[in-house]
């Protein structure tokens, strides 16, 4: 057995690849910006709109901020930073299978030591690690963020319970190793980048949201019970068991439809399915380029 | 070291690459595996090295079967063009390949020595020129200290030094107990380096053995005129297998113990004989012979 060389290997080839720190640079920058420093600067500096368009009755502004701060931020990074950063982990998920098929590197790997599985295990793991690796790095910012809005306004400061910190962190790092290995398998099925970002892409941006979409206009409610079996809809329920955006307060939102362990444990199937399908594609095809 | 028995590999319903191939290559020599392009070598050297399946036949590779862990250790190979990551460095390149082979860290350094790219190995591999991507591809199978090399058309791609260099590196590589593998469509450079060949022509071997076997006994090359007459007079002393007919001149598989005799028949029926030599076939008649291709001489 050499997963551990593997890994090893693997994890050299990750963290002196830059488009794995782009990818990671880019999520950490659009949560900064959009996730809080664009919404302190509007509920500080502007005043609410009025009329129709205007705050529900009795939001404030201030109130509105506060949402910003320590206590929110694990609900924060998780409403603003899973979809994007659901479509970078794809995005390197597939740069680290796909490039290997693109430079030819999968046979300088087959004609070392590892076996097949050995080398993929090695791979999902460095990938599941890199996932974490962003996930800590995007709540120390938004936890960093938080407190220093807070500490500017003069606001509250109080910290989430530790089990919903360690909650928030394990469901970003489901959400981000489903996104990541789904792109993992993409990859490995095209033997190509650019396929798999494309239809990963497709697929993240357009094709659930679109079937859905239309679905429930034709079929109404009903498709909600469909829905329940789709990545993207338990990553929201996932994200959802956390409480409203903060954004949201004062409006009533709709709850999941599904509970959270059934989110985990769908999340969980589908990244289970990804690895075994990887497998069963790197196992039996044959190395030709 | 390495021992295929009706090693096959067909692609769909059409395409035979590899027919019944039955090689050879034993501990210690330098063997070369001729052919003209599209004969079927990479893909013979991929099914010796796990990457290809094939479709009927087995292979024994170093003691193992193809792609067995234990058997890779043993083995080190650039299939094609040497494929690394672009974005690292030399070092890095060859730190990765260490690390999949479970080779330490240590011999990194003497690897890049060997190959003498030590001066470039912290630049990105993305900017070194063929021959230097090429040396990392040796470096990179040689880090293991491997007993079995397979190197599969290690020059192609390189400027005329760069084929001088490399190819005395393989030699130097082939000496003492290591076995060496060598691909070539060349038959100059299989000429110089190899001790044995092996001859692929449309997936199956069709010769194999040292050079000195595979040019075989000396035979007697004429020159004479009128050429129709000469030939009907040789063909029929001969037998028509016996005689080749090539720029100009009659290439007879005969003993030169006769050349007197073939000379009296000759001049006897009138027929002028400029030229009576009696000596070896070159490896390109014996390759031209085989495979009816003058690739890549």
């Amino acid at each position: 057995m050499n997963v551990a060389g593997v890994l090893k290997g693997e994890f050299l080839k990750l963290r002196k690849r830059p488009a794995v720190w782009v990818c990671i640079g880019i999520l950490l920058l659009l949560l900064l910006a959009f996730g809080y420093l664009l919404s302190w600067i509007v509920f500080t500096y502007t005043k609410p709109p009025t009329g129709p368009n205007g705050l529900p009755p009795g939001v404030t502004y201030a109130e509105l901020k506060k949402g910003l701060y320590p206590l929110h931020f694990i609900q924060n990074t998780l409403n603003g930073g899973t979809q994007l950063g659901g479509v970078l982990a794809l995005i390197i998920g597939v740069l680290s299978q796909g490039s290997e098929y693109g430079w030819g590197t999968v046979k300088t790997a087959f004609t070392q030591r590892p076996r097949r599985l050995e080398w993929l295990a090695g791979k999902l793991v460095s990938v599941a690690l890199t996932m974490l690796v962003m996930t800590l790095l995007l709540l120390a910012m938004a936890a960093l963020t938080s407190f220093v809005l807070a500490t500017i306004d003069g606001g509250d400061r109080t910290w989430p319970a530790a089990v919903v910190i360690l909650k928030g962190i394990l469901s970003a790092w489901l959400i981000y190793c489903f996104w990541g290995f789904f792109g993992f398998g993409l990859a490995t099925l095209f033997r190509q980048s650019a396929m798999a970002i494309g239809l990963g892409l497709a697929y993240a941006l357009v094709i659930e949201a679109l079937i859905f979409g239309l679905l429930s206009q034709f079929v109404g409610d009903p498709v909600r019970k469909v829905q329940q079996w789709f990545p993207l809809a338990n990553a929201q329920y996932l994200i959802q068991s956390f409480g409203p955006p903060t954004r949201e307060v004062g409006a009533n939102p709709r709850p999941p439809f599904a509970d959270a362990t059934h989110a985990v444990t769908m999340l969980l199937l589908y990244c289970a399915a990804f690895v075994i399908l990887s497998a069963a594609f790197l196992q039996r095809r044959d190395v030709t380029s | 070291m390495v021992e295929t028995r009706g090693l096959s590999k067909r692609y769909g319903n059409t395409v035979l690459a590899v027919d019944q191939l039955d090689l050879n290559v034993h501990r210690g020599e330098v063997y070369g595996f001729l052919g003209p392009n599209g004969a079927g070598k990479t893909t013979t050297l991929r099914m010796l090295l796990g990457l290809i399946r094939p479709t009927a036949g087995s292979a024994t590779v170093a003691g193992h079967a193809p792609g067995d862990p234990a058997g890779l250790a043993r083995i080190g190979a650039i299939i094609e063009t040497p494929a690394f990551y672009p974005y690292l460095s030399g070092w890095d390149n060859l730190k990765v390949v260490a690390d999949y082979a479970g080779v330490p860290d240590s011999r990194l350094g003497d690897a890049l020595e060997q190959v003498e790219l030590t001066p470039r190995a912290k630049t990105k591999f993305s900017t070194y020129s063929m021959g230097m991507k090429q040396r990392l591809g040796v470096a990179a199978a040689l880090i293991k200290e491997p007993e079995l090399l397979i190197l599969d058309e290690p020059t192609n791609g390189l400027d005329p030094q760069g084929m001088i260099d490399m190819r005395k590196l393989i030699v130097e590589l082939g000496k003492g107990d290591r076995t060496v593998l060598v691909s070539s469509h060349l038959l100059g450079e299989v000429e110089q380096m190899c001790t044995r060949i092996g001859v692929i022509q449309d997936g199956k071997l069709v010769a194999e053995g040292t050079i000195g076997e595979l040019r075989g006994a000396a035979t007697l090359t004429v020159r004479a005129a009128p050429v129709s007459q000469a030939q009907m007079i040789l063909t029929r002393m001969l037998g028509a297998d016996a005689v080749i007919q090539r720029d100009g001149a009659f290439r007879l598989r005969v003993d030169a113990g006769r050349a007197a005799e073939v000379n009296r028949e000759l001049v006897t029926a009138g027929v002028e004989v400029s030229e009576l030599v009696s000596g070896q076939r070159s490896l390109e008649d014996v390759f031209i012979e085989l495979t009816g291709s003058e690739g890549g001489l």
